[in-house]
């Protein structure tokens, strides 16, 4: 027998409100230091600003694709529902975050690169990073019976994982316009001031809790779809 | 394991010797494109180390994925499938086997595309034996992407259009990394060539080892 429902003792359905304001409040007063309290940057002026966006995209995007790994693994390993869902649903998330994180990178780069668009090694394993994951979803479309599809998204979704690194490395390992980075540096401590480096961090909480709460709700609702999938049949 | 992979192997090859659409179509394929890439882009800019290369590439990229697929064609249109995967060890063995004989079979794809540039583009070849080996790694480290994404899209509709959109974006550091030392090798940059053959060489690994752990999982 399959279980389709949201597994016993799980508080997704009674945490995701206050999930949702949390995420709601920290993304308000992220915003607020981003463009009030955070110095404008010496070099490039307020269009620094767009760090505080296109930084924790970034992160999600990561995170996202990271968890479909591990939701993959589990769901090869134990054949429950509930991982395949958190599989797809962090999927279509990381791939909403990864359009956004292009988006946002694209917007940054006009002002200070001149261009909206260069050939560029973080710019180009990003995007085919995120031609990867519409590929999982399209494996996922085109296959109708539930355990192969799963299955399938999974094998891929562990495949598809190597280009994680490839992105964040691209900067490091090739000659790169992107700037290296600034807060993960292999030697030293980050190199932001403190103020930029607390705005950072405030809003890199503040979109996890986004994506807490995404994941939260569309984990919910693929599993109410599975659960109708197997009432049908 | 390892006698099976080779049983299963052999086998593919003597169903390529018999009846050889596979080899001929990927052939075929690598000889036009080879062609039309020169053509459309004009001789000047294709005899260019780095435009050659890449075109290369590509080329056998897009032949490996028609030839794999072919591969699996004949066993679905034979029923041979189920059996194979019936066997103790078959999914393994499936995969490895697969594998083996589709590196074996783009050799010699391989061999006539590269000649074809060669001859055709008149390109200059500084480091014969480094450029063998960049193609030789390079040709072992398509096939275990291509067979894993072929098997994830087995019995799918536009399965055609499927397996290119899932494989290419994850092959994209081998054929950066073909592409470049294939040009390291032409230009006569010998560390360069072996730098990039290193990486191929890891890559066929790391992608061997993943597909032989999961695909069994995906072959139903």
């Amino acid at each position: 027998m399959i279980e389709t429902t949201i597994p016993r003792g799980t508080p997704l359905p009674r945490i995701r409100p206050w999930l949702g304001i949390a995420a709601a409040a920290s993304f308000v007063v992220a915003s607020a230091m981003a463009l009030f309290w955070a110095p404008t940057d010496a070099v490039q002026g307020d269009v620094y600003r767009i760090l505080y966006v296109h930084v924790p995209l970034a992160w999600l995007a990561y995170l996202a694709f990271v968890v479909v790994l591990l939701a993959s693994v589990a769901w090869l390993w134990t054949k429950r529902p509930f991982f395949d869902a958190v599989a797809v649903a962090s999927a279509e998330i990381g791939v909403l975050f990864t359009g956004l994180f292009l988006v946002a990178g694209s917007i940054w780069a006009k002002p200070t690169w001149g261009v909206w668009w260069t050939w560029e090694p973080r710019l180009v394993t990003t995007a085919i990073m995120f031609v990867m994951y519409v590929g999982y979803l399209l494996l996922r479309g085109l296959s109708t019976d539930f355990s192969r599809r799963a299955t399938r998204a999974a094998v891929f979704g562990i495949v598809a994982v190597i280009d994680v690194p490839i992105v964040h490395l691209s900067v490091l390992w090739a000659n790169s316009l992107h700037q290296l980075p600034t807060v993960l540096r292999i030697a030293g401590s980050p190199a932001l001031d403190t103020p930029m480096l607390v705005t950072l961090m405030v809003s890199l909480g503040a979109y996890t809790l986004v994506y807490a709460y995404f994941m939260s709700a569309r984990v919910s609702l693929e599993l109410a779809r599975q659960g109708r999938l197997w009432t049908r049949t | 394991m390892i006698d099976r992979i080779a049983l299963v192997a052999a086998r593919e090859l003597r169903a390529e010797r018999r009846q050889p659409d596979g080899v001929v179509a990927a052939v075929t394929f690598i000889a036009v494109l080879v062609l039309l890439e020169s053509l459309v882009v004009g001789p000047q800019i294709a005899r260019d180390a780095d435009v050659a290369s890449a075109l290369f590439w590509l080329a056998l990229a897009f032949a490996t994925i028609l030839a794999t697929m072919r591969s699996f064609d004949r066993e679905l249109e034979d029923d041979a499938l189920e059996g194979l995967v019936a066997l103790p060890g078959g999914r393994d063995a499936l995969f490895g086997g697969k594998v083996l004989s589709l590196a074996v079979v783009l050799v010699l794809v391989a061999a006539i595309g590269g000649l074809l540039s060669l001859v055709l583009l008149d390109l200059p070849v500084a480091l014969p034996l480094h450029l063998l080996v960049v193609v030789l790694l390079g040709v072992v480290a398509l096939p275990p992407i291509v067979v894993v994404d072929v098997v994830l899209a087995l019995r799918l509709r536009a399965r055609a259009a499927l397996v290119p959109i899932l494989a290419l974006p994850v092959l994209v550091p081998q054929l950066v990394a073909a592409t470049r030392g294939t040009s390291a090798a032409l230009t006569g940059d010998a560390l360069g060539a072996l730098s990039w053959a290193g990486l191929l060489f890891a890559f066929a690994v790391v992608y061997t080892v993943v597909g032989l752990t999961i695909v069994p999982a995906a072959i139903e």
